[in-house]
């Protein structure tokens, strides 16, 4: 563990600045609206912001992108295929730690199984994180029911931690401790370095208080919807109340699905495009030949709370497919955001137990 | 900062977005976090805009028609070409139709362009038929358009009535409003003839027979009235006109309810009262392509002002434009019958106020709509001029082929473009400045976020330089610079400026001297006079099934072939949602319910045979639980039925949604 004060935090923003592109949460001028987005001047990342409205994934897995153009030459009958270039390397400043558990999910799903998705390994690879661990919550935060806040384990090349005029900077890889040793960063003393796990202790004190938006007790919803008990009636209810937006999928920092769709680019050329799905659409999972096995609303929800809560697929994560971030709450027209629907379940299984 | 803050261009609802910019070019869209309307939301169409906006589908080059072929001039030709041959004709044989997508800007200009130069009241907007019977009412009623709630007032509102609409899927976030209110205690009757997402969401639905909405309201205000729950104090206060209204209602037998709307009387009569009870209540319809008839929205108002629900916070009517910007283009004098500011187009004075700010001489007969000219035999219309043609259908098309001039000035690639003579390429919005005015009167600025293709201007900029062709010379150098001259000409629109639009989320007129910051709701005490109820005929009727013709068809849209198929299918995943319907009914479909079907004995996807008594059209019957028995639904989402089926009833669809076509359904 290093010390950076904070009036220095500057020279770190800098040094990333000369090999990386800077994004972090940035405060709009008029609106005051914060944006997880790039920054022109380094001086525009605010640590004390509340987390973006949006995720950073779209940073590494753009909302619509094209992923490689081919051209045919009716003449000579020569097909070449390229693959655009990628924009320059990332460095992320800020990422609190449910968002990089995000990012954590969408490596395991697009990097760790039996395919490799080479687009957003490139983005990847050459990326620079550091996090920042929340000295205390945001009203829609529920990061602890989920197991991803409010500091960063792993995942990151630095993470910071504010205990007042001073940054606590913890180095988690390689590149993290080259940046350390570059900028010259003093040891903490181990009194100092003692405070990054009391300020996390202090921050999960604050939930009760602080965190009033939302609380998503998922132990009981992850068995009932692992094991399927759970009546269609609760579906129907939550399928009743969803406006069919895709928004809940596009602001989820762990939603990986997308579409692919080959675009006519004239002259003989074509792009494929990628572009981001939801499994709230019809078409979503509809096959060739008209079959849909989630034509109903109902069981297109029903699908997206397996995936963010089934035991199957979080072994696939290696967590919960929920960071608790609280986006979905937010952009849902219905009123299905996840804790919403956490609860239902919970009622529901709950309300033939007797008690007193 | 790659993410710039805007405003949808799709339905009147106006949220807030953020597009997001990298290389010149439209990368993405997210919502926009703060914004007062959608605080976050955006719907499917919201999400894919970017998608339009990339789009390849775009008119480029400045075309005009040789030996029929359409073939590349320059700008300066085109529009020579144009403002020529439109001078050479007389003014009543010349119309122009504006696009409710476009700014402010761009349709005052327009209007100026037909009125100042070319001399001619002829100018509509496309998609209004709905919005004209709002403004009619209201203005009848205040003297001013005004739209007497704003969206905030929903979580406001004790009750909320919503008449007709699949507002879940026409103005998905304002849907969203009325579901939200709900969740915190807010009673919603929906009153509409199909299962929609918000009857479902609504605490009661009544399932009105089709056609039958305004018998249904004029029986809640007959309940009230009769059980003695009018407002005495509001009526006295602030109205004129209820003994007329009364009068005119006992004339409506109760003991005919049942009959004429499918609905028991208790249950009517028992929203009524809790309507009247409630503390605040509000009525939400749609205004715009699918609209209610004027004497649906008169029996409205009066239900509203009889209970004493106008006004205040909670309280008020909101009509939910279909799309951005209706409303804004009435209040720019997009129509025949007003210059702007709803100045009356035949009135001597409002000419001469208004011809003095264009140095003008204007025409003092009120002009003719478009459709109107077309569907005349013989039509004397000679010319067209036409702005963003976004509606899947052309009507009329055949008379438009006739023209000897066609002029199309779009964005997009649009079928309206295979009739011109003349087709110029238009900026989109995500490439000018303008401004839009939501259905909550929110006059909103969208800032330019990239660079339109070479030689393509917005179109503020085209009407100023056929008015220059003309002779005419327009000083603007801004779209900031038409904003100013706008508030001079439009009373309620008097203190906007695009300095003060930027430093927020909009200002909702009436923004004047009186209100420097625009006005959420303009209460009873500011109008100039008191409010009036609005005139109702008298007569109580509703359609009628017969035993030649036992259904009563109905058409709608949907989220993903909304009103403007020509843009929504330059889109990827709204038009594959969209195709996903077609692909199962690629011919259309007529929704019917399961009893009805059996007795006919068809099946989901069969085709029949739908027939009026002027039309007739195959489609693929669907059976649907959101439909009752005797009526039967269609949704025009595919172009080749409509000028086939719907064209021929034009004039019983002229009500928008609650309009109904008597038909039968064979088996094929």
């Amino acid at each position: 563990m290093h010390i950076l004060p904070k009036a220095g935090f500057r020279r770190l923003t800098d040094a990333l600045a000369e090999r990386y592109a800077l994004y972090g949460p940035v405060r709009h001028e008029i609106s005051g609206e914060v944006i997880f987005d790039l920054v022109a001047d380094p001086g525009e990342i605010d640590l004390d912001a509340p987390i973006p409205f949006n995720p950073p994934k779209g940073m590494v897995f753009p909302q619509a992108e094209r992923i490689l153009s081919f051209s045919y030459d009716r003449a000579t009958k020569a097909v070449s295929i390229e693959r655009d270039d990628l924009a320059a390397a990332k460095a992320f400043v800020g990422l609190r730690a449910c968002d990089l558990n995000g990012l954590l999910c969408l490596d395991r799903f697009l990097l760790g199984q039996e395919y490799v998705d080479e687009v957003y390994l490139e983005y990847r690879k050459k990326m620079f994180i550091v996090s920042n661990t929340c000295v205390h919550p945001f009203p829609q935060c529920f990061c602890v029911c989920t197991d991803s806040g409010p500091a960063a384990v792993e995942g990151f090349d630095l993470d910071l931690t504010d205990i007042g005029d001073t940054i606590l900077v913890l180095a988690g890889s390689p590149k993290g401790e080259e940046l350390v040793r570059k900028l010259g960063l003093a040891e903490a003393p181990a009194a100092q370095a003692a405070l990054r796990a009391k300020a996390v202790e202090a921050s999960v004190g604050l939930f009760d208080d602080q965190a009033r938006d939302n609380k998503a007790w998922i132990s009981r919803a992850v068995n009932r919807i692992t094991t399927g008990f759970i009546p269609n009636e609760v579906w129907e209810y939550i399928g009743d109340q969803c406006f069919e937006c895709g928004a809940c999928s596009f602001v989820c920092p762990t939603c990986s699905c997308f579409n692919v769709e080959d675009v006519a680019a004239g002259e003989g050329r074509s792009g494929r495009m990628r572009a981001w799905d939801s499994c709230s659409f019809e078409g979503y999972a509809r096959m060739a030949g008209d079959h849909n096995p989630r034509k109903a609303v109902e069981d297109r929800r029903n699908k997206r709370f397996f995936c963010k809560l089934s035991f199957s697929q979080s072994k696939k994560y290696l967590r919960p497919g929920c960071v608790g971030c609280g986006r979905c709450v937010r952009v849902c027209p219905g009123d299905i955001g996840l804790p919403n629907v956490v609860t239902a379940i919970r009622r529901e299984t709950t309300k033939q137990v007797p008690h007193e | 900062m790659i993410y710039k803050t805007g405003i949808c261009n799709f339905c009147g609802t106006g949220c807030g977005h953020l597009v997001k910019v990298g290389d010149g070019a439209v990368k993405g869209v997210f919502a926009s976090p703060d914004h007062p309307v959608s605080q976050g939301r955006l719907c499917v169409r919201g999400w894919h805009i970017h998608e339009l906006l990339t789009t390849r589908e775009r008119i480029t080059r400045p075309r005009v028609r040789r030996n029929g072929v359409l073939e590349e001039v320059s700008f300066e030709e085109a529009v020579s070409l144009a403002a020529d041959r439109l001078a050479a004709l007389p003014p009543e044989v010349v119309a122009f139709r504006a696009s409710p997508r476009a700014s402010n800007e761009d349709n005052y200009l327009l209007g100026k362009l037909a009125r100042a130069v070319f001399g001619t009241n002829n100018i509509d907007l496309a998609s209004d038929a709905g919005h004209g019977n709002t403004v009619d009412v209201l203005l009848e009623s205040g003297g001013l358009p005004v739209l007497l709630a704003s969206v905030a007032d929903i979580r406001k509102a004790g009750v909320i009535l919503v008449i007709g609409t699949d507002i879940t899927k026409q103005n998905p976030i304002l849907g969203s409003e009325l579901h939200k209110a709900a969740r915190g205690g807010a009673r919603l009757i929906t009153l509409s003839s199909r299962v929609t997402q918000i009857a479902k969401l609504s605490g009661t639905h009544l399932q009105s027979s089709p056609g039958s909405k305004r018998v249904v309201l004029a029986a809640m205000a007959k309940a009230l009235i009769d059980e003695g729950l009018e407002d005495r104090a509001f009526i006295g206060g602030n109205t004129v006109g209820f003994e007329s209204f009364a009068r005119a209602l006992k004339a409506f037998d109760m003991g005919r309810v049942a009959r004429l709307t499918g609905l028991d009387p208790e249950a009517i009569r028992e929203a009524a009262r809790g309507l009247a009870r409630a503390g605040t209540a509000m009525a939400v319809f749609a205004s715009g392509i699918s609209g209610l008839d004027r004497e649906t929205i008169a029996m409205a108002h009066n239900l509203l002002l009889a209970a004493g629900k106008a006004g205040r916070e909670g309280c008020g009517l909101l009509p939910a434009t279909g799309v951005c910007n209706i409303a804004g283009s009435f209040d720019m004098g997009a129509t025949p019958r007003f210059l702007p500011g709803y100045a009356k187009a035949g009135d001597v004075s409002s000419a001469e106020r208004i011809g003095k700010l264009w140095s003008a001489r204007l025409n003092g007969r009120p002009g003719r709509t478009v459709d109107e000219l077309l569907a005349a035999s013989p039509s004397p219309l000679k010319a067209l001029v036409v702005a963003d043609h976004d509606e899947g259908i052309i009507r009329h098309a055949g008379a438009i082929k006739g023209l000897d001039l066609v002029v199309y000035v779009g964005a997009y690639d649009n079928p309206f473009a295979d009739l011109a003579h003349v087709v110029l390429p238009a900026a989109t919005y995500a490439e000018t400045d303008g401004t839009y005015t939501n259905t909550e009167r929110r006059i909103q600025l969208n800032r330019k976020k990239v660079e339109s293709g070479p030689g393509i201007l917005p179109a503020w900029r085209i009407w100023t330089a056929i008015a220059a062709k003309r002779g005419v010379s327009w000083p603007y150098r801004t779209s900031s610079d038409v904003m100013e001259e706008i508030a001079a000409a439009v009373p309620a629109y008097s203190a906007v400026t695009y300095g003060k639009l930027e430093k927020g989320f909009g200002l909702q007129w009436p923004c004047d001297a009186r209100h420097p910051e625009g006005s959420p709701r303009p209460g009873p005490g500011e109008l100039s006079g008191r409010l009036s109820f609005a005139a109702v005929s008298g007569e109580f009727a509703a359609p009628a099934p017969t035993d030649e013709y036992p259904f009563l068809l109905t058409v709608g849209t949907d989220n993903h072939f909304w009103h403007t198929n020509n843009i929504m299918k330059k889109t990827h995943i709204p038009k594959r949602e969209y195709n996903a319907l077609l692909l199962l009914y690629p011919k259309g479909l007529v929704e019917i319910s399961a009893e009805d079907a059996a007795r006919i004995g068809v099946r989901d996807k069969r085709p029949v045979k739908v027939v009026s008594a002027s039309g007739s059209m195959q489609v693929s019957a669907k059976v649907s639980a959101d439909v009752r028995p005797g009526s039967v639904y269609v949704p025009y989402f595919v172009e080749g039925m409509i000028p086939g089926f719907l064209e021929a009833h034009g004039s019983l669809l002229a009500g928008g949604e609650d309009s109904v076509v008597p038909v039968r359904i064979e088996r094929v």
